[in-house]
């Protein structure tokens, strides 16, 4: 691993506040959860949340749901999942510090339906909770299985957003204070997960330059996963072997190397997870990153 | 008589590719066939000569039948409004901030952008087959039940909590808006937005009537659409897929057609003996291990399979893991046998 990728390696867990985003399908949720169980290992506090679905998450911690009230899943990890009215709720009640009114099941309903179609509210909202459980500081390192990279930017972009919108007051000194606590390198961080093909990199190409230009947040690790280690020994051009499954794995395996490698190129990567095969759970795939993470951090 | 299909299936499977493999077979069998696809990598797109271009379908130079759309979930919408609203009232709410923020993000509008050109395809009589590919944000379950959930925003939901059953003038929406529980939302939101909503909410509710009964004629052709989802053995796509048997709402019922993609050939045997190769010993060693590696990965894919199989009582199609995805309509054509069942299956239903 290249000096820098180290580096950032060992930084990454100092961090207070990390989104792990990617396109969908790449495997964020995943490297999300086994790096809350490295970090757990190392005995840090985790709080691992569930910003746009819980399905994923639930999964690669194999277990069966995740409410909004965090629960414990394993020793030292914590979990768990945005539900909208609840965390709508919980903004009013402590983001804007209005004391919770009598009928908050009606509030909460008509705020619901600015949160669904007001720009920028449903997003502040999702985005406020783990920012406001770094500020409570019951844990030592929150790490967000976030919105698929699509829409990532309109969550990270949300406390601007905001602050733009309405006028002065406690509202916009809140949604300023969060912008803040994204944009600040020592406390929040971004790791970007793709694979090497060509959607995950065209679309993790265009948020780096997206990144560089807004500056949101500061991208701790480009991470790319399933990646295909060469095919060492054999160059498949120079020998010749006759038809059968020998032949057709080796075949299938060079070409997706190269393709693969077509595609690594595109991206300054700063860390490479291995394709693993066999697999057959998403808690399995957690603990065999889990493994491979241990060993380079 | 139009046939169509949609397609759908969680992120990274192939579901553009199958959508334009399925179409490539419609148009090889003499079907005029259109592929309207939401996302398609920049190659395929080119191929199919959609790059840049929009909802109106567009004939495919190098195979003869076939035409290939663009979804532009911004321009279905505004065709939308000016369908069902009067002109100043349609005018005003594309220019509200509101109803971008709907048109642009909701996913539920994307997914009902979709569905509505599918509708429209499928009027228009041009078609004997109409392939569509679903928007990956709305994907999966959602678009089937998106046409529902815009009904309830526009229709009701929205304005219900503001004026109780209802629908109330201009003045008497104002009126509502100054109670108590609203100054609180005025205090999160500041006051200009909140009178932009209600302006907005009156002219959306304009709309119901068409969306409402437009809504239902789209659900009306997914249910008589086949429903044909993509997915691979790896665990996350299997997850989405079996939630299509689980959760499906009745009237589309279980899928139609499942379609596991990237498989490997199942006889494949990490013990098989390597014969007839002068190659040293380093190379065979080599050579052996990777088959070990990949039979095994084969063996997990066949294990996958027949859980499925078992449990669900549905036959899959089956693709083979290709080194390359098709950048080209001559790779297309080469997918065609492999997706020709589900159209000796559509043509037989």
């Amino acid at each position: 691993m290249p000096i820098r990728a180290a580096l950032r390696s060992l930084l990454m867990l100092d961090r207070k506040l990390l989104f792990v985003s990617g396109k969908g399908g790449v495997g964020k949720s995943a490297v999300t959860a086994s790096l809350a169980i490295v970090a757990a290992r190392r005995g840090l506090r985790v709080l691992v949340i569930g910003m746009t679905e819980a399905m994923g998450i639930s999964g690669h911690f194999s277990v069966e749901s995740v409410g909004y009230a965090a629960r414990r899943t394993r020793p030292g990890i914590e979990l768990l999942a945005i539900e909208r009215d609840a965390a709508l709720d919980e903004y009013i009640r402590l983001q804007l510090r209005v004391p919770r009114p009598a009928p908050t099941k009606y509030l909460t309903r008509a705020l619901g339906v600015l949160a669904e179609t007001a720009p920028g509210v449903r997003e502040i909202i999702t985005i406020g909770k783990p920012i406001y459980e770094t500020w409570r500081g019951n844990h030592d390192l929150v790490i967000v299985d976030a919105a698929p990279l699509g829409q990532l930017f309109s969550y990270l972009n949300a406390p601007r957003t905001i602050a733009d919108l309405v006028p002065a007051g406690g509202i916009q000194h809140q949604a300023l204070q969060m912008a803040e606590t994204l944009r600040d390198p020592a406390c929040s961080g971004l790791v970007l997960v793709t694979t090497p093909e060509e959607l995950p990199t065209l679309e993790t190409s265009e948020a780096l330059s997206h990144l560089a230009a807004t500056g949101p947040i500061d991208l701790v690790q480009l991470v790319a996963n399933r990646v295909l280690a060469p095919l060492e020994g054999i160059d498949m051009e120079m020998i010749s072997l006759p038809d059968g499954p020998h032949r057709a794995a080796a075949v299938l395996h060079a070409s997706l190397h190269a393709e693969q490698q077509r595609w690594l190129a595109e991206l300054p990567t700063d860390t490479s997870l291995p394709y693993l095969f066999g697999i057959r759970t998403a808690g399995e795939v957690t603990e065999h990153l889990a493994h491979i993470w241990d060993a380079m951090l | 008589m139009t046939a169509a299909v949609v397609v759908t299936g969680g992120g990274g499977v192939g579901k553009t590719t199958i959508s334009a493999a399925l179409a490539a077979a419609g148009a090889g069998a003499g079907m005029r066939t259109l592929v309207v696809t939401v996302d398609p990598a920049k190659r395929l797109a080119a191929a199919l000569g959609v790059a840049g271009l929009g909802n109106r379908p567009t004939e495919v130079a190098e195979l003869p039948n076939l035409a290939a759309a663009m979804l532009d979930v911004t321009a279905s919408w505004e065709a939308i409004v000016h369908r069902h609203a009067e002109p100043a009232v349609g005018t005003r709410l594309l220019a509200n901030p509101f109803f971008r923020a709907i048109a642009d993000r909701f996913p539920a509008a994307q997914a009902y952008a979709a569905g509505e050109q599918l509708a429209e395809h499928i009027e228009s009589h041009l078609w004997d087959l109409v392939v569509v590919d679903t928007p990956p944000a709305g994907g999966g379950i959602d678009f089937y039940t998106a046409p529902g959930r815009m009904r309830d925003v526009i229709g009701g939901r929205l304005l219900r909590w503001l004026t109780g059953a209802n629908l109330p003038g201009r003045r008497a929406l104002y009126k509502v808006t100054a109670r108590p529980a609203l100054k609180l939302a005025d205090a999160v939101l500041g006051g200009p937005l909140l009178e932009e909503m209600a302006d907005f909410l009156l002219d959306l509710r304009t709309l119901h009537d068409g969306i409402s009964r437009r809504s239902r004629a789209i659900e009306q052709h997914f249910a008589e659409a086949g429903s044909l989802v993509v997915t691979t053995t790896q665990p996350s796509p299997m997850r989405e897929t079996l939630r299509f048997f689980e959760e499906l709402p009745g009237k589309i019922g279980p899928p139609d057609f499942v379609v596991f993609n990237k498989q490997l050939p199942a006889a494949w045997n990490g013990a098989t003996p390597l014969r007839g190769a002068e190659i040293s010993s380093e190379q065979r060693t080599a050579l052996r291990d990777n088959l070990v590696r990949w039979a095994e990965e084969a063996h997990r894919q066949r294990d996958v399979r027949q859980d499925f199989i078992t449990r669900y009582g549905s036959t899959p199609i089956i693709i083979p893991w290709r080194e390359q995805t098709p950048t080209s309509v001559a790779e297309l054509v080469d997918l065609i046998p492999d997706v020709a069942t589900v159209l000796a299956r559509l043509a037989t239903s």
